[in-house]
């Protein structure tokens, strides 16, 4: 009787505490990486949605001198989603555009559209998510640009948080 | 003759340094009372500044808009007690800071972070320890309506300086009427911010050539360049946002109170290192008192939680073999450069100092 009682006090407890764990889980914030600026639909890009894309590697030396295997997104694919222009559109006062790319430390750099475009340049620029097969550390990720063929890494920028198309003035 | 020649002459040396001292003063004192030359305001600063400002479109700085500007920057009408300005956190001669771990408000409650340094903040794009406003104009809202600092309401605010009699004329002359507003009044603050330019430090004469710095600053310079990825720059600014290492567990979570993310415990801005040697107490809790208390900090103190800086990562007390640990000489090296970014000039110009006091003074 007593055991019983106890298990219906426990199975009562579980049931109540349970959405409460599923409400703490759902309002853990989640990291996104903003596309705005001058495109036609501004999106934000989750860990989940980058599957929906076509998957890119890149292999190139990070800051240890080593060479890393990158798996991604083309910058690119992302920002025609969001109605930038690219391709056959990117002529005229639209070669003055480039790409804003920001980090959770305010860490900025620049690309020109036409550096992003496969129609000007062969090189692969990808949002990645993972190195070496496994997700990026929290130091890095979990967003970092990739730039193939680029000495330095500096603008391989980690903790990416936003991706803004802008004209120059 | 060569007397009364003599004589001749004594007096007019006394008339013309009579006449001299007369517009010494006379110039002295009209600096501040003399009609202002309306028209847009000239930033002065080094090429190597560079031009990457932020000026709101709609509030261009101009010479009678900081006039008006400095005015209230002084003005402790804007605060509920009338006792507390935006000058009583944020004081001239300690490069606008109030020397203060945490400032007391008009309730006398303290603020819950450290008074920032005001300066070449024409070229800042986020502002307050954690980052959250784009413009002067929007942090204004804050410390003058937040019940911990000056408390007031910007309509009460605007309502009370109605009744001084130099305001409408100055609104009129900034914004073609005499209308007070709290906009307005936000405005005419941040032009007057706009202008708080140092470049006159030891540093930005060496950047310019034109000083030689001691063995000592030199061996600092060379210390300093491991330091540059977050604090280096011309301005010795950044504008980067990082967990330096304070704390394993957070009573402030600093960027991660806004956004949630884990990334973001206990990262807050990277302040200037401009004027740093008059600014303590140092961090956004002012924990440190003293310079020293910093660079211990970082040489031998780093706290490695998940979401320290990649920037210093690897140089935990937990892995106490790879924390910097600098010699007591390095250490004062390092705060001989950190003393070369004082602008002594900046902490006494007079276009930046409390008006008021000014009128008194010549008075």
């Amino acid at each position: 009787m007593y055991t019983q009682l106890k298990n219906h006090i426990v199975f009562l407890l579980f049931v109540a505490i349970v959405p409460f764990t599923v409400t703490a889980q759902t309002e853990t914030s989640q990291s996104i990486v903003k596309v705005s600026g001058e495109v036609l639909t501004p999106f934000n890009i989750t860990l989940a949605s980058l599957k929906e894309y076509k998957q890119t590697t890149v292999i190139r030396k990070d800051k240890d001198g080593k060479d890393h295997t990158y798996l991604g997104v083309e910058v690119s694919e992302l920002l025609e989603k969001a109605g930038a222009t690219l391709n056959k559109d990117l002529r005229g006062e639209n070669l003055t555009k480039y790409m804003l790319a920001e980090a959770s430390d305010g860490y900025q750099v620049i690309f020109a559209l036409a550096e992003l475009d496969g129609g000007f340049a062969d090189r692969k620029i990808i949002l990645t998510t993972n190195v070496d097969g496994h997700p990026l550390p929290a130091n890095e990720g979990p967003f970092r640009i990739i730039v193939s063929d680029e000495k330095l890494p500096a603008r391989c920028i980690r903790q990416l948080t936003s991706l803004a198309v802008k004209f120059a003035n | 003759m060569f007397t009364i020649i003599r004589k001749l002459s004594w007096k007019r040396t006394h008339l013309i340094c009579v006449l001299f001292a007369s517009v010494v003063i006379l110039s002295g004192w009209s600096a501040f009372h003399d009609p202002v030359v309306n028209g847009l305001f000239k930033f002065v600063y080094p090429a190597n500044f560079g031009n990457r400002i932020n000026e709101a479109a709609d509030n261009l700085t101009t010479n009678q808009g900081v006039y008006l500007g400095r005015l209230l920057f002084y003005e402790k009408k804007l605060s509920a007690n009338n006792q507390i300005s935006c000058g009583s956190c944020h004081q001239q001669e300690r490069a606008f800071t109030d020397g203060l771990a945490l400032s007391k408000g008009v309730d006398d409650v303290l603020t819950t972070r450290n008074s920032m340094s005001l300066v070449n903040l024409l070229w800042t794009r986020k502002f307050f320890w954690d980052g959250r406003a784009a413009s002067l104009e929007d942090q204004a809202d804050f410390p003058l309506t937040n019940p911990h600092e000056m408390g007031q309401s910007l309509a009460v605010s605007a309502d009370k300086i109605k009744n001084d009699s130099q305001y409408p004329s100055l609104f009129k002359m900034v914004y073609g009427d005499e209308r007070i507003t709290g906009d307005r009044i936000k405005k005419a603050i941040s032009q007057f911010e706009r202008t708080l330019i140092s470049a006159g430090s030891l540093y930005d004469q060496y950047l310019a050539d034109r000083y030689k710095p001691t063995e000592q600053q030199l061996r600092g310079i060379i210390l300093f360049k491991n330091c540059e990825h977050c604090h280096g720059g011309v301005k010795n600014y950044k504008e980067v946002f990082h967990n330096n290492g304070l704390d394993l567990e957070y009573k402030d979570g600093g960027i991660q109170v806004i956004t949630g993310l884990a990334a973001d415990a206990g990262r807050f801005k990277v302040p200037t290192l401009r004027n740093i040697a008059v600014t303590g107490p140092y961090m956004h809790d002012g924990r440190f008192k003293t310079l020293g208390e910093v660079i211990d900090h970082y040489s031998d103190h780093i706290a490695n939680s998940s979401a320290l800086s990649s920037f210093i990562q690897g140089r935990s007390e937990i892995n106490s073999d790879k924390m910097l640990r600098l010699t007591k000489i390095e250490k004062e090296d390092l705060m001989s450069f950190l003393n070369m970014l004082t602008d002594t000039a900046f902490l006494h110009t007079a276009a930046f100092s409390d008006p008021n006091l000014l009128s008194i003074k010549s008075k």
